[in-house]
């Protein structure tokens, strides 16, 4: 039997009285570009949190390659890569030193973590910025530093917290190729995103948790055929896209704006 | 323009929109008060801000209590020449106190007010009303309230006069020590006016030394002949003629001309006083306009290429431990304030050895000098010690993602700053001994055992505290930041109860007149403390894997 890359059993995490994610058990198979979607409040970074060390969780287990998982798990530390919720930047540093850094915190000699720093900046194009303090660079430019620190020691696996937020077209597109060959030359990706094109053109399983709890989980053409079944004729026979099908399974909710807040230009 | 419904559009300090403005902030601050202390934390927190408050409150009543009694007795005894003397003092401590307790400062940042629509004297109000609330103004306060209680009661003729000098000397020390910072803050954030300051106060300190010798008298001579009491007295007489026309000058003239009823003379002193303070006010409020107007205080053009190509250096290794020292070397060198906080102790050093130098006989030493000195540099490294995490920022994230123990990466900030701790250890110990004198071997041989023992005392401690009382650094402000009271309080519990056992120690061997016994006796504290640090080490991963969601969500929140 395959190890997964990622196994979850249970998980719940509880911050007083609120029950931010609960009993959520999901699967991912090595290799796979796996996007985990939500709304605004339902759990995603709570998850990945939970996921990655950041945050221990208040019930259930975590598994990653194989191996039970909790914040000492430094050989498996080792071989993730993670772009978290905040990016986790060091303003006074440039981004050259920055990404040495990181490189050397995950275990590479001095010279590599360089050589492979230059490298990188090279690719995301900020090569001409390498001796800028990453406190003087954009949001955009910061969040493609913030990718590349996840993935300068070659991790196996790599959590992306909402990656393209803020992310011009052009380096979005750069991005992309990059994760596809990633998963071509075997990583795992584990994504959460708000930009519902970007799953769809990239991953090939989705879950989503609404309210902390998983409501959905499976290969895009298995959750088009889910929620087709419960549509009538018509409407089941075209095909899904996986914003319908989102808003199928969380619920559009909300209110009319402009009935409730007339008095907005 | 066409006007938004809803929004006023008068902007003077008192118009409705600033009031409202004012209550809703006061409002907003009651509130998150009031959300702070459910926590127990934030209980502790407002136990330890009530303490401090009560500790400067009984400094300043002390102070103010001496300087009751020597304005009682110059009032009574119509000693007005010595009068300015207390009014310089005061102004000293209102300037200095600052300076000299940098590490424990805090002060509310209010550039976030400026997404708001608060008008340019709104802004510059609430600046003046939150700078109220620093050690400073409480000293300050309590040492004005002493003078005015000794001079009205020694004479009550002079109570109108009397408040009027108090309250506006007051009022321009309160501008002046935020205009200070203001401007220190602005000049030290550019590297071209950054090395223009540090110029100027090489000068300043050059100019000192050579004004020490002048001022300095001769061990051939003896101390008090005629000669030198007439030069004394001349030399008195030329510093009156200046400093007669500065503002604490100025504040004891108004009171003299009120005394001898010369209501038009002792009205221009007050208005003068008045011109200096409203100058003051508009320098703070040149420096405050800029602010208000979004200025960017970041480096101005880059270097070139070749330029920053020729200043790439590395600390070498490649394991984490080389990673974080070389990060926080270059953090260090990148954050102006916490340079400031490491080095003042030099400088407070120097100024003060040079007060107190022992000008009878410069080769005597003073006791406890170099021990004092030593103990007073590791009040400049209170912030990065015991809040070694702070100015991680959303960095602290890294920390936990990485397989680097936290453990490993606090060791390494350990290391690093008991070497910075070294460096500067030694500028103060050359420092003191110049100055107050070089000490006999085995008071220097004690003072160094001191510091052995001291400095794990501080770093088991400071890794306890960044673990448990953390608080976010903002690295290009001064003061900037909402700091951890309870944190900077039992930090300088910490520092007295070292010093005092020191000092303890010292004042024991030095009676039994075997000042050598205290080296052996430091050393065995040392053994003890070092081991107190590695236990306090071994526990850092758990207590940080145990704390890292509070951590996290108290060092990485935005600014």
């Amino acid at each position: 039997m395959e190890i997964a890359a990622i196994q979850t059993r249970g998980l719940t995490r509880q911050f007083g009285e609120l029950t931010a994610v609960e009993n959520v058990a999901f699967s991912v198979a090595p290799g796979q570009f796996f996007g985990f979607l939500g709304p605004n409040g339902a759990g995603k970074s709570t998850t990945i949190k939970m996921l990655t060390g950041l945050l221990e969780p208040s019930a259930g287990t975590i598994e990653i390659l194989g191996q039970p998982f909790h914040a000492s798990s430094l050989d498996l530390k080792r071989q993730i890569g993670v772009v978290p919720e905040g990016m986790a930047l060091l303003g006074r540093l440039t981004a050259t030193e920055y990404l040495s850094f990181v490189g050397r915190m995950y275990g590479l000699d001095h010279d590599t973590a360089n050589r492979r720093a230059g490298e990188l900046l090279e690719f995301m194009q900020l090569a001409n910025e390498g001796r800028k303090l990453v406190t003087d660079f954009s949001h955009g430019m910061q969040k493609k530093l913030a990718l590349a620190a996840a993935v300068i020691h070659g991790p196996k696996l790599l959590f992306l917290d909402e990656p393209f937020e803020g992310v011009d077209a052009i380096a979005a597109g750069m991005l992309k190729t990059m994760l596809q060959g990633m998963i071509q030359r075997g990583a795992t990706i584990f994504l959460t995103t708000h930009v519902l094109e970007i799953v769809e053109r990239l991953c090939s399983h989705v879950a989503i948790i609404s309210r902390g709890q998983l409501v959905a989980n499976g290969s895009l053409e298995e959750l088009r055929v889910g929620v087709a079944s419960t549509l009538p004729g018509a409407e089941a026979d075209q095909k899904l896209t996986l914003e319908e099908i989102f808003l199928s399974i969380v619920g559009a909710g909300g209110t009319e704006p402009t009935q409730e807040l007339s008095w907005l230009a | 323009m066409a006007g938004v419904a809803g929004l006023s559009h008068a902007h003077g300090v008192l118009s409705p929109q600033s009031r409202a403005q004012y209550g809703a902030l006061a409002r907003i601050r009651w509130i998150m008060f009031r959300n702070t202390i459910r926590s127990t934390r934030g209980a502790l927190e407002l136990g330890a801000r009530i303490a401090t408050s009560i500790l400067f409150s009984f400094i300043g009543l002390s102070i103010a209590t001496g300087l009751g009694a020597a304005a009682y007795a110059m009032v009574s005894h119509g000693e007005w020449t010595f009068l300015p003397v207390l009014f310089w003092t005061v102004f000293l401590i209102w300037q200095l106190v600052p300076i000299t307790i940098a590490s424990f400062q805090q002060q509310f940042d209010l550039a976030g007010l400026l997404r708001f629509p608060v008008s340019f004297g709104t802004f510059f109000v609430l600046n003046l009303l939150f700078g109220l609330i620093d050690a400073s103004t409480i000293v300050g306060a309590f040492c004005s309230m002493g003078l005015w209680v000794g001079m009205v009661v020694a004479r009550p003729g002079l109570f109108v006069w009397a408040t009027l000098a108090l309250l506006v000397f007051a009022i321009f020390n309160v501008l002046l020590v935020r205009t200070i910072f203001a401007w220190i803050e602005r000049w030290l954030a550019q590297r071209r006016t950054r090395e223009i300051v540090m110029a100027i106060f090489f000068l300043l300190m050059l100019g000192l030394q050579l004004l020490n010798p002048a001022l300095r008298q001769s061990p051939n001579k003896p101390p008090f002949n005629a000669a030198t009491r007439t030069a004394a007295l001349h030399w008195l007489h030329e510093a009156d003629l200046v400093q007669r026309w500065l503002p604490p000058g100025l504040a004891a003239m108004t009171l003299q001309q009120g005394q001898d009823r010369r209501p038009v003379q002792a009205l221009g002193a007050l208005c003068a006083l008045g011109l200096f303070a409203t100058a003051t006010g508009a320098t703070l409020a040149a420096r405050l306009r800029a602010e208000y107007r979004g200025e960017n205080l970041g480096e101005g053009p880059k270097r070139s290429e070749a330029e920053r190509k020729g200043r790439e250096w590395s600390v070498g290794g490649s394991g984490p431990i080389a990673a974080v020292f070389e990060k926080e070397l270059r953090t260090l060198l990148r954050a102006i304030p916490l340079l400031y906080q490491v080095g003042s102790p030099i400088i407070v050093v120097f100024v003060l050895a040079s007060v107190n130098r022992n000008v009878s006989s410069p080769s005597r030493h003073i006791p406890l000098g170099l021990l004092l000195s030593l103990a007073y540099a590791i009040v400049g490294f209170t912030q990065l010690i015991y809040n070694n995490l702070g100015g991680e920022g959303a960095g602290i994230q890294l920390l936990f993602l990485s397989p680097t123990p936290i453990r490993t990466v606090v060791l390494a900030k350990n290391l690093f700053h008991s070497a910075l701790f070294a460096i500067v250890a030694v500028l103060v110990g050359v420092v003191a001994c110049w100055r107050f004198g070089t000490p006999p071997p085995d008071a220097i041989a004690a003072s160094a055992a001191w510091v052995l023992f001291a400095l794990p005392v501080h770093l088991a401690a400071g890794n306890a505290f960044s673990l448990l009382m953390p608080y976010k650094i903002n690295l290009s402000r001064i003061g900037k930041h909402k700091g951890s009271q309870a944190n900077a309080l039992l930090s300088l519990l910490i520092q007295l109860v070292t010093m005092g056992l020191g000092a303890g120690v010292f004042a024991l061997c030095g009676w039994l007149g075997r000042l050598w016994l205290a080296v052996p006796i430091f050393v065995a504290l040392a053994v003890g403390a070092v081991f107190g640090w590695m236990h306090m080490l071994g526990r850092v991963d758990g207590i940080a894997n145990r704390r890292r969601d509070e951590l996290i969500a108290t060092l990485a929140k935005p600014d």
